[in-house]
């Protein structure tokens, strides 16, 4: 991730990537009780749908489990008091302990009410110490809130949850070792990292005789995904501890969105520019306030009568305020002149509203650069400059007016290049490595066309291509808008098993064309000049 | 960096100067050329003049061995001259915007050689094709514009020149009338090559029903400002077996003026 730690520059007391869990056991029971005002060593459980969802410490040492039924958990301790499960109430009395946990360390992950996690960065090692002395602290901070937390911590987020509810600390890079001698029902048992589906996978893995998440985790993956749900390969990633996404710092995210009443009306394009310019700062600046890079953007222009203009577009790299505010003219100045294009459309009326929405943001730190070479953002100049005015036509002619090409598999001179739209992903239609029988040997014909001719032979019939492949008569005569004599000819090549093929042709005025037969008709597929 | 010399790099930036003062010397001479009115215009301008490259065939007609930047190219004719330069300029990393020209083929320019991921095209440009170029020019470095038989007031190519020189990139324009065209080609097909008896078929040399079309011949011309038309005859050449197969272009004779040369060969 984009912490300063993974330079190495730090210590080896705070590798890449720590993660410290701080888990309230039996949450929703205390919270129960924390709202009906108990005592701490009155029996509380939480019901749901007639069984225990929760039950506090001294429920359970009267004999009542996760999953009981509300009359066998009532035999077991009569004295309990019971309480309905009530997310809002969980999250409500966590929310101190959140604000107390935060006012130590900013950056806070809530994964449900009672579990949360906190990137142990090496800026939090240097200011509060190590891994011990954090969790020490913290779960003194929590306790100071009237809620008792045992803390863990590991390399990855759900090792880090079970380390937790061990109150143990793995060694770095020693995760999958510790998860391996715990039983398979540790996949499931929090909510927060799979649901009803994985409570199934581990009955079955159970019933098939997998009893330790090692076990598990030593199958290959491809035979986890060929024979169980989506779901497990997430799990069997859980149990080899494979590196998932950090814990996100609790930064709040907020609403990016910027909007502009235009008053007057905008109608004109340097008017449209101008607004343009200063809302693309605005929102740089907001961006950067909250150290985020946009990745997409998307640009939508009301008109008084209600007409809608929106376009989104991607950029590899972050977009600067400068790229925002020409990707805003560029578009509202190809709608506004009505678009030069062939399909462009003016608004219907001047613009009433401008609304532009960071639709993908990054972490900035998260943004990784190449020193050199074909990099990610490709920061030479020359290229940005190119990737600029592509997206100006872009925004001239309509999104789909530039096409970057790509070689393709295929057999005629047109499938074998795919036209792709500037900004979508390109990849061939075609795996051009595979055989293609019947594809023509280079050169190719410098033109291609699309046009209808009449191949004849010399008493004047037209000439077919026979089921075995060949001409039913020698073609004599070309017939377009006007008639060529054949001089010279070569084929015909099928080029497939429906009946299609193709053959050469030399006109009487030094033309070579290449001709496509399909379905009884010849077509001129290409010019060789 | 090498404006002062450390004690270590003595040696190095003495060399250095002694370049330097040389080919200020030789600036100077050709500056006072000019000035004195010697028709030494071409050797003068050359130096400064960055060109990119043309396949090795096409040379011959380009004075400056390559496309000048900032001027504008006018390409007629047989289309594979035209996608010979595009593959040319983009297989050495330039970036190409091609306008207004869905039928050209691109995969034969990919068998020419080209990079097309430095390819860009805008097949149909709408009504104002020129105005598409010119914010190209912009960005790309050979930007190739189909006039689609327009012919371009002067006025405005003067405009859309200046910006050329400014940037430093490379028109190259077709089908179309462009007034201070700096070079301007002219291509036709002379012959085919029949892949089997790799002689030039048609005019009975070559069977039919026999072997495909393996290649061509191709007459191309060029006249420009000051100088008088020249011409070569290159050979468009398809060699080798399966993926090892490529297409390249030869020249199969010697440079000399299309005026003193007897046709030798009609079309067929």
């Amino acid at each position: 991730m984009g912490d300063p730690s993974s330079r190495g520059v730090s210590g080896p007391r705070s590798p890449a990537r720590r993660v410290l869990a701080l888990w309230c056991p039996d949450w929703p029971a205390s919270a129960a009780g924390a709202a009906a005002d108990l005592a701490p060593d009155v029996p509380v459980a939480v019901l749901h749908a007639n069984r225990v969802v929760a039950c506090s410490a001294a429920a359970r040492r009267s004999g009542v489990r996760r999953g009981m039924r509300n009359r066998q958990a009532q035999a077991a301790c009569p004295k309990m008091v019971l309480a309905g499960s009530d997310a809002g109430r969980d999250g409500q009395w966590y929310e101190p302990i959140v604000a107390a946990v935060t006012e130590v360390v900013p950056t806070v992950e809530v994964l449900r009410p009672g579990l949360l996690v906190i990137p142990l960065t090496a800026t939090l090692c240097r200011h509060l110490g190590d891994e011990q002395a954090i969790a020490e602290r913290l779960t003194d901070v929590i306790g100071a809130c009237g809620a008792e937390a045992s803390a863990g911590v590991a390399d990855e987020m759900f090792t880090a949850v079970l380390a937790a509810r061990r109150g143990q600390c793995v060694e770095p890079g020693g995760d999958a070792a510790w998860l391996a001698p715990l039983p398979i029902a540790e996949l499931a048992v929090e909510s927060a990292f799979g649901g009803h589906e994985r409570t199934e996978l581990v009955d079955l893995l159970r019933r098939l005789g997998i009893t330790t998440i090692g076990a598990f985790a030593g199958f290959p993956i491809r035979d986890v995904a060929t024979r169980f749900t989506a779901d497990a390969v997430a799990a069997h990633r859980l149990a080899n501890a494979v590196p998932d996404r950090g814990p996100v710092g609790g930064r709040i995210q907020e609403d990016l969105l910027i909007e502009y009443d235009c008053d007057p009306p905008i109608d004109r394009v340097d008017a449209a520019a101008f607004v343009g310019r200063r809302l693309a700062d605005e929102l740089h600046r907001r961006l950067a306030a909250m150290s985020v890079c946009c990745t997409r953007l998307t640009v939508e222009a009301v008109t008084q009568l209600g007409q809608r203009h929106t376009r989104t577009c991607r950029a590899v790299a972050p977009l600067t305020a400068d790229d925002i505010a020409c990707r805003v003219r560029w578009q509202l100045d190809g709608w506004l002149t009505g678009g030069r294009g062939t399909h462009g459309q003016r608004p219907d009326s001047p613009i009433a509203l401008l609304r532009i929405d960071p639709v993908e943001v990054i972490d900035s730190g998260a943004m990784h650069y190449t020193l050199s070479g074909h990099g990610l953002p490709e920061s030479e100049s020359d290229g940005e400059r190119a990737r600029a005015v592509l997206a100006r036509v872009q925004g001239l002619l309509g999104g789909d007016a530039v096409k970057i090409p790509v070689l393709s598999g295929g057999r005629g001179p047109s499938d074998q290049v795919r036209l792709v739209t500037l900004g979508e992903d390109s990849v061939p239609h075609h795996d051009r490595s595979a055989p293609w029988p019947g594809r023509l040997p280079q050169p190719s014909p410098a033109t291609l066309a699309e046009a209808a001719v009449a191949v004849l032979d010399p008493d004047g019939d037209p000439v077919r291509v026979s089921a075995r492949g060949a001409f039913s008569a020698e073609p004599a005569l070309v017939v377009g808008h006007r008639t060529w004599s054949v001089r010279w000819w070569a084929g015909p090549w099928p080029t497939g098993l429906d009946g299609t093929a193709r053959a050469q042709v030399l006109l009487d005025d030094t033309r070579a064309l290449l001709l496509h037969y399909r379905s009884e008709h010849w077509i001129v597929e290409g010019i060789y000049e | 960096m090498g404006d002062r010399p450390t004690v270590a790099g003595q040696g190095t930036a003495g060399r250095r100067s002694d370049a330097d003062h040389e080919s200020r010397i030789a600036q100077l001479r050709r500056q006072l050329a000019v000035m004195s009115g010697q028709p030494d215009r071409l050797s003068a301008e050359r130096p400064d003049v960055s060109v990119i490259p043309v396949p090795v065939a096409l040379e011959p007609l380009f004075p400056a061995g390559g496309l000048a930047t900032g001027a504008v190219l006018a390409c007629d004719g047989a289309r594979s001259v035209l996608l010979s330069l595009i593959a040319s300029a983009s297989a050495s990393g330039r970036r190409v915007g091609i306008v207004g020209m869905p039928r050209l083929c691109l995969l034969s320019a990919a068998e020419l050689g080209a990079d097309l991921s430095r390819i860009a095209t805008v097949p149909y440009p709408g009504a104002d094709p020129v105005e598409v170029a010119s914010v190209l020019l912009d960005g790309m470095d050979v930007v190739v514009l189909n006039l689609a038989g327009a012919s371009v007031p002067p006025s405005r190519a003067k405009v859309l020149m200046g910006r050329l020189r400014k940037r430093s990139s490379t028109l190259i324009v077709t089908g179309g009338q462009w007034p201070g065209v700096r070079t301007s080609i002219d291509a036709e097909v002379t012959g085919y090559r029949n892949s089997l008896s790799h002689s030039i078929s048609g005019s009975g040399s070559g069977r039919s029903g026999m072997g495909r079309i393996g290649g061509m011949r191709l007459r191309v011309s060029a006249v420009g400002r000051g100088r008088c038309r020249s011409g070569v005859d290159v050979e468009l050449v398809a060699d080798g077996f399966g993926a090892s197969r490529r297409v390249g272009m030869v020249r199969t004779d010697g440079y000399r003026s299309v005026a003193a040369d007897p046709v030798l060969e009609v079309a067929n």
